[in-house]
């Protein structure tokens, strides 16, 4: 194929700065901006067509911004729908193999320039960067037998197209943050914190985000991608020795290799005898209310004492060094979304405090018949009181309603 | 590969000044990246750009939207950051600033920081020079750059103190991971030769490649109006000292 400009890995990370910019589309100056990759059956693509809607390149003013929607239509027998985004995402990269021609972000964040020297080598036509984007996308995926990509320009039918694609968008999300545990084969690990707690290493699962909150399993599946010698790496899950408290051969080995041996068992989904280790860095504390029997949560952010009568700070002395402290577990407030919190202990049901601003930001985690019986420091400030106020609501766990998974 | 070049000392010796006449002189021969690493962020007022939004305010605007659930799982935080740090990066005529804003709060940033460091790291790469006008203090030096320093301009007047700070900076550089090529000190508004005492304190801390910048009357009256420091006239005292600085570090 011959184009007017270079293609090839050579280009990727290079930028082009506002300078250098013939044009852009997206970015944070325009509103309405997408990509979109959509599966379609044989008869409904047209193959190698590239249409443009609206204004070309060359219809642009120097230096001006666009809106823009990119609609990559595609057929072929061994695509599954499942397939979109994976397929959506190399947009990101072959249009940055096209030299001079820049392209950053996903779905409805694009942010795209080109260059003023591959606009004066005659790059000046959306027709031209699609037959590009085609030769890239037939060139590398066999599986796509049929492709056509539709450039949109025009201000008002990008803005009306919009709203269908944040609902695709919107439905793959659902899809992804339902992902478990079991669906997939490896976790990732995170030694971030070993500078203050050697013998910590955060597991990280689509159930388990690590303590920090900063990293979820799609965080460390990118990381490990873009760094694979880094920091956070790939950890083969091994077989699962027990479903229930969430205990995996390969992730012990891990464990014991990344805790200098320390720990050769981890439970990521209990609090008792062999709970996840816990660096400085977690955003709260998961903590055992003996008088109770049952937890409470406590953030950061949270000034005095608790229901147990220590301060965050004070238990987080306790908590912190990487190690396995059984009742004690540092952990991330997102961890309350999760299915899987603390299961092997009663999880959700079995927590009895916490305070009132951690309550109402999670108000839509916590069922809704449980949701009254959650003291916060509003309601309690000992254990005793802690007791008695679980009697009056009828906590579930009191009540002996919660049964423990086995 | 960008030269690195940070500008560091004791606070009120005129780093800020120092750094953006070297992003103006160096983008004469490149493109430059400026970093302002002082919480203070006044190094857009010193180069003539308005400024919107810092790194820290980023991070924090992360931190909170990563609370509220708002980051679709299918964008990784580093890509996230990525793209935001692109939107607050200000483009100017051959170079580029970014402010890194206020220090973090309480809380644990290791990750944030992390994913920072990467993000400026290769970020940096597409650019001929990285000047970073750092705060008096160098932790972020480790803390959000990983990047190894060609040259390190330690900014003191004429003061011991500010040779005594100078001195710290560059004993405390040493035990970082951080690799440095050249240490320059800087010996800004100094009029008539260096008094011996000065020269004395030089000597003893070890410096070794020493420069000179002259009181510059014009800054004064540019700095009462408000005006740039990058306005200086083409002949200005300072301008040339920065010009003969630049000689002598090989830039």
């Amino acid at each position: 194929m011959d184009f007017h400009v270079d293609i090839g890995p050579q280009y990727e990370g290079e930028t082009v700065r506002k300078d250098d910019m013939h044009v852009e589309f997206g970015g944070p100056k325009v509103s309405a901006k997408f990509e979109l990759v959509t599966l379609k059956s044989p008869d409904e693509v047209e193959h190698e067509k590239v249409e443009v809607i609206g204004p070309d390149i060359k219809d642009m003013e120097e230096g001006s911004s666009h809106p823009l929607a990119i609609l990559i239509d595609i057929a072929g027998e061994e695509l599954e729908k499942d397939m979109e985004p994976v397929i959506e995402r190399r947009m990101h990269m072959y249009c940055n193999y096209i030299e001079g021609f820049y392209h950053m972000n996903q779905r409805n964040d694009i942010w795209i320039r080109l260059n003023k020297s591959s606009f004066k080598k005659g790059l000046d036509s959306f027709k031209e960067i699609g037959e590009i984007l085609i030769f890239l996308y037939t060139s590398e995926l066999y599986v796509i037998e049929k492709i056509s990509i539709t450039f949109v320009t025009d201000p008002d039918k990008v803005s009306e197209l919009l709203p269908e694609a944040l609902k695709v968008y919107e439905a793959r999300d659902e899809r992804l943050r339902g992902l478990k545990e079991d669906d997939v084969d490896v976790f990732y690990g995170c030694v971030l914190c070993q500078s203050f707690a050697p013998t910590h290493c955060c597991v990280i699962t689509p159930e388990r985000i690590a303590n920090c909150g900063a990293i979820n399993w799609f965080d460390g599946r990118a990381a490990h991608k873009l760094d694979p010698e880094g920091p956070i790496f790939e950890v083969e899950k091994g077989e699962l020795i027990d479903p229930v408290r969430g205990e995996y051969t390969g992730l012990n080995q891990v464990v014991a290799e990344r805790s200098l041996g320390t720990y050769d068992r981890v439970y990521l989904h209990s609090a008792f005898e062999h709970p996840h280790t816990s660096c400085g860095c977690f955003q709260a504390i998961l903590f055992y209310i003996p008088e109770v029997d049952a937890f409470g949560i406590v953030h950061r952010d949270f000034v005095g004492p608790t229901v147990i009568g220590e301060t965050f700070s004070r238990m987080a002395g306790v908590t912190s060094g990487g190690r396995q402290v059984e009742g004690s577990c540092g952990m991330a407030l997102e961890l309350i979304r999760s299915p899987k919190f603390f299961q092997a202990d009663g999880g959700l049901r079995r927590v009895a405090w916490m305070p009132k601003e951690i309550k109402e930001r999670y108000k839509d985690a916590i069922p809704e018949d449980l949701y009254d019986k959650i003291a916060t420091e509003e309601d309690v400030s000992t254990a005793d009181e802690l007791a008695a106020y679980m009697e009056k609501v009828g906590h579930p766990w009191i009540l002996g309603e919660v049964e423990l998974p086995t | 590969m960008a030269t690195t070049i940070v500008v560091a000392g004791k606070g009120g010796t005129g780093k800020t000044t120092v750094s953006s006449l070297l992003v103006q002189l160096l983008s004469q021969k490149g493109v430059v990246l400026a970093i302002d690493a002082d919480p203070a962020t006044n190094l857009h007022q010193a180069l003539g750009v308005p400024l919107d939004q810092t790194i820290g305010a980023i991070r924090e605007e992360m931190t909170e939207a990563v609370m509220r659930g708002a980051i679709s799982p299918a964008v990784s935080k580093q890509e996230y950051l990525d793209s935001r740090i692109m939107a607050a990066l200000v483009e100017a005529k051959r170079f580029d600033l970014l402010a890194m804003g206020r220090p973090e709060g309480p809380g644990c940033y290791c990750a944030a920081n992390h994913m920072l460091r990467l993000s400026i790291d290769r970020f940096g790469h597409n650019y001929d020079y990285v000047v970073i006008d750092s705060e008096a203090g160098m932790e972020h030096i480790s803390r959000q750059t990983t990047r190894d320093v060609d040259i390190l301009l330690i900014v003191s007047d004429v003061t011991q103190r500010g040779i005594y700070t100078a001195a710290e900076i560059k004993r405390l550089i040493g035990e970082m991971r951080t690799r440095v090529g050249k240490i320059c000190l800087v010996v800004n508004r100094s009029t008539n030769g260096l008094p011996p005492e000065i020269e004395k304190a030089i000597e003893s801390h070890g410096f070794e490649l020493v420069a000179r910048i002259p009181r510059d009357e014009q800054l004064s009256i540019m700095d009462v109006k408000g005006l740039p420091v990058t306005d200086l006239p083409e002949d200005s005292v300072l301008r040339t000292a920065m010009r003969e600085l630049m000689g002598k570090v090989g830039l």
